[in-house]
Parts: C-alpha cells; sequence; structure tokens
C-alpha cells in the first residue's frame, strides 16, 4: 500500500463510533478531573499543613504516583483488585487510575501556587488579626487560586492525553475505537491521521476554552 | 524459563526487564534532547519559517496522546511505506519524538527567561552571537531547565512501558509475560515489584536533578557572594571601607 491508496470513504460508516469513542474519552476525563481537582486540593493543604503525619502522607503519595507509570496504575487496578474480591470494571478502573495520576500532580500544583504567596502576605493578615482560615479564605487562597489556574489547564489537558491510556484495559474510548476499526479496515493510516487530528482540536479547542473561562478569574482584581 | 515460584524466581528477569526499560530510555532521551535543542534554538531564532515549523511540530507533538504516536509509527507507517518497522525501534522512535516536543520546549522558556538586557549588554561589548549564547545565555538557561528537564526525562521513562503493548519486552512487558507464564497467580507481587522498578528509577533521577539544581545555584550564590559583601560591609560597619580600623 502507497499515499496513492489513500482512502477516507471507507471510513465514513465508521464515523459515529470514533464519535461515540470521543464523547467517552472526554467523559471519562471529566469524571478524573471532577475526582482530582478537590482531592487536590486537600493534598495540597496537607503537604503544607504543621501536622507531620498529614504532610507524610500527602508527600508519600506525589512521590509514589508521580514516579509509577499511569499503565502501571491502571494494571494494578484493573487486574489485581478482583482477586482480593474488589470487583472493577474497566471503566471505573480507567476513571480511578486517571484521577489517582492527577491528584498527585494537581497536589504539587497547588503546593507550588502556595509557596509563591510572599511571606509577608501570611504576616500582614496575622498581624490585622485574622485567624487562621480568615487568613486563607481572605488573603492567601484568592491569590492562589490566580496563580494555580493556567497550570490546572495543563493539567486536564494531559488528563485528556493520559486517557488513551484506558484504551489498553478495555475502555470503550476514542483510541480504542480506533483500533478496533482499524483492525477491521487495516485502513491505519488514514485512522491515525484523523484521530491524531481530533486529539490535537480537542487539546487546542480545551487550553483556549480554559483560557477565555479563567482569564477574567486570572486578571480581575482581589476581591475589597 | 519464566517458570513458576516466587519473587526471587523471576526476579532476575524483571531486573533484565529493567535494564532494557533503562537502554530503551537511555537512547531515546539522548535523541529526545538533541532534537529538543534543536527546535528550541528554532524557536528563538529569528527566522519566521524555521520558529513556525518548530512551533507547530511542537504543538502537535504535545496535543497528541503518546499511544496514538506509537501506533502510527508502528502500525500506519509500516503499512504506507510497505516497510517493516520492529518494536524497538518503533519505540525508541516514537518516545525520541514524544521527548524532544517537550524538551524543546523547555529550551524555548529557558533561553527566554534570561533577559533582553543580558543580550544587549553582551552585543555592545562585541559579543558574536554564538559566544552570547556560550557564555552569557546558555550557562544561565541551562541552570534554570534543570528541574523541567528532569520532569520531561521522568515522563519519558514512564512512557517507555507503553512499548509493551506493541510486543515490545521491556520492564513492564517481562512482568506482564511472567504474569501469563504463571496462569496468572502472581499478578500482584509481578506488578508491585515492577512499579517498584519504575519508582526506583524515576525517584533516584529526580533525587539526582535536585543534587544537581542545588550544586549549580550555590556555585552562583558563592560568585555573586564577594559582590555583595563588598557592597554591604560599608553599611554594617557604618565607616567608608578606606579608613583604618583601630
Amino acid at each position: 500500500m502507497g499515499f496513492s491508496d489513500l482512502n477516507l470513504r471507507v471510513l465514513i460508516p465508521y464515523l459515529p463510533m470514533l464519535g461515540w469513542g470521543a464523547l467517552r474519552t472526554l467523559e471519562i476525563s471529566a469524571f478524573a478531573i471532577a475526582l482530582s481537582f478537590p482531592l487536590g486540593l486537600v493534598g495540597g493543604l496537607m503537604r503544607l499543613s504543621d501536622n507531620r503525619l498529614a504532610r507524610g502522607i500527602a508527600t508519600v503519595y506525589v512521590e509514589t504516583v508521580r514516579n509509577i507509570p499511569l499503565l502501571v496504575v491502571l494494571y494494578i487496578l484493573f487486574l489485581v483488585l478482583p482477586l482480593y474480591g474488589i470487583p472493577i470494571n474497566a471503566l471505573t478502573a480507567g476513571v480511578l487510575g486517571l484521577a489517582i495520576n492527577s491528584t498527585a500532580y494537581t497536589i504539587e500544583i497547588v503546593r507550588a501556587g502556595f509557596a509563591a504567596i510572599p511571606l509577608g502576605q501570611y504576616e500582614a493578615a496575622r498581624s490585622l488579626g485574622l485567624h487562621r482560615l480568615q487568613m486563607l479564605r481572605l488573603v492567601i487562597v484568592p491569590q492562589v487560586f490566580r496563580i494555580v489556574l493556567p497550570t490546572l489547564g495543563n493539567q486536564i489537558v494531559s488528563v485528556v492525553l493520559g486517557s488513551a491510556q484506558a484504551s489498553i484495559i478495555g475502555v470503550g474510548e476514542l483510541t480504542y475505537e480506533t483500533q478496533s476499526i482499524g483492525s477491521s479496515t487495516f485502513r491505519y493510516f488514514e485512522l491515525f491521521t484523523i484521530v491524531a487530528l481530533f486529539y490535537i482540536a480537542c487539546v487546542q479547542v480545551i487550553s483556549l476554552l480554559w483560557r477565555l473561562l479563567t482569564g477574567r478569574a486570572a486578571h480581575a482584581p482581589l476581591a475589597t | 524459563m519464566l517458570a513458576s515460584g516466587h519473587l526471587t524466581n523471576y526476579l532476575l528477569l524483571l531486573l533484565e526487564g529493567l535494564a532494557i526499560t533503562l537502554e530503551l530510555s537511555l537512547g531515546s532521551l539522548v535523541m529526545g534532547s538533541l532534537g529538543g535543542i534543536v527546535l528550541g534554538a528554532m524557536r528563538s531564532s529569528g527566522w519566521r519559517a524555521l520558529k513556525a515549523i518548530a512551533l507547530v511540530y511542537i504543538e502537535a507533538v504535545r496535543s497528541i496522546p503518546f499511544v496514538i504516536l506509537l501506533f502510527f509509527i508502528f502500525f500506519a507507517i509500516p503499512l504506507m511505506l510497505d516497510l517493516d518497522i520492529p518494536p524497538y525501534p518503533a519505540a525508541i522512535a516514537a518516545l525520541s519524538v514524544h521527548c524532544s516536543a517537550y524538551m524543546g520546549e523547555v529550551v524555548r522558556s529557558g533561553i527566554g527567561s534570561i533577559p533582553k538586557g543580558q543580550w544587549e549588554a553582551a552585543a555592545s561589548l562585541g559579543l558574536p552571537y554564538y559566544r552570547i549564547m556560550r557564555h552569557i545565555v546558555l550557562p544561565q538557561a541551562l541552570r534554570v531547565m534543570i528541574p523541567p528537564t528532569i520532569g520531561v526525562y521522568v515522563s519519558t521513562i514512564k512512557e517507555s512501558s507503553l512499548a509493551s503493548i506493541i510486543g515490545f519486552v521491556e520492564l513492564l512487558g517481562q512482568g506482564m509475560a511472567i504474569r501469563e507464564a504463571n496462569s496468572l497467580r502472581n499478578t500482584a507481587d509481578v506488578l508491585i515489584a515492577v512499579a517498584f522498578g519504575y519508582f526506583a528509577i524515576c525517584f533516584s533521577l529526580s533525587q539526582v536533578g535536585r543534587y544537581v539544581e542545588r550544586r549549580t545555584t550555590r556555585e552562583l550564590r558563592q560568585a555573586t557572594e564577594p559582590t555583595r559583601a563588598a557592597i554591604a560591609r560599608p553599611l554594617v560597619s557604618g565607616r567608608p571601607e578606606t579608613q583604618a580600623v583601630p
């Protein structure tokens, strides 16, 4: 086969399958993000807390998960948990694996966000007589929020890209559908080109939307 | 060969897999870094066409899941060009492409982090472009680039585990083979051992990175120390430098 044999028309009947796969990709990514962002905030606060145990747990979690491939985490969830009597289907394992992975990175993002706030802000808040929670809520967190927003956008993108690995444990998302269509039509070149373009478009749209949605927050003056 | 038993019986096989993962990663990291330097230089150059090519390459590769990149090289390209690409070259090629795009971005932002004044000062001293790069910009940029470079390396090593799905037997592939040879009885042990293998490589790499970063920033501090001391002394002692202390 050469470039002269390229044929996109063969793939038309398969477009709905690709569409459903794409929706599934966005769905599992959305679930994983919805799980990992709140958990990441909690973990980030744990990493910064004065409590040694909390700090230790968060640090060990981050270091462990960030140094193990996502695919290994997915295999452990999907293949090992059932051995211990915990039934898990591919979809749950996929979402959970992505969430576990993304939480570790989100914790680091949150930690870096807090670290970027000058010490003077904490001292000023304390000297105004704000207690701890007030200080966090009124002074620190609004600033942290603005710092971490762009990085969280990158994190969303990396979850969408990582979700392709869920195909390996059998989650029927875009990459999985692409492979199954490929093995029945043998039109790998056309297929992977289309899907690659789709992922590129998807990532660019997500980054753009995120910038539009958060641009206002990132540039707005802090609450008075 | 993959006969059953406890972890000790197949530990050697896993270590072999670890060595193959190291080899695969090392090859990709070297090629990816070289590619990244070229891409970063293109991105920072004055030529519009070069800039645009590098931008499109970097953005495209960074927006495609690594699995798709790998499948493209392993399934699609051989079909198109009528040639046979075995798993190992396919994996190395995909990992190098992946690594080079991310490294290109690291190099670009490293060079971009050097203030324009440094360029102008060097240029006004009459230094040519390559000497400005070599003596002024790169020594400072490299320091900034250490942490993100380590990040890219760690993520490339982790992505190398995906070579197992196109049939290349590295650490994870070896683990899955052992698991199958034991009719899935030791899934948990093997996978935990594999996870530990990746952890060992990636964690030690980040620790080395942290050490190098500390070392280089300390040198930087020492280099500026005498200057700072010279400025600070008269202020601290409250009297001019030249005055003899009784």
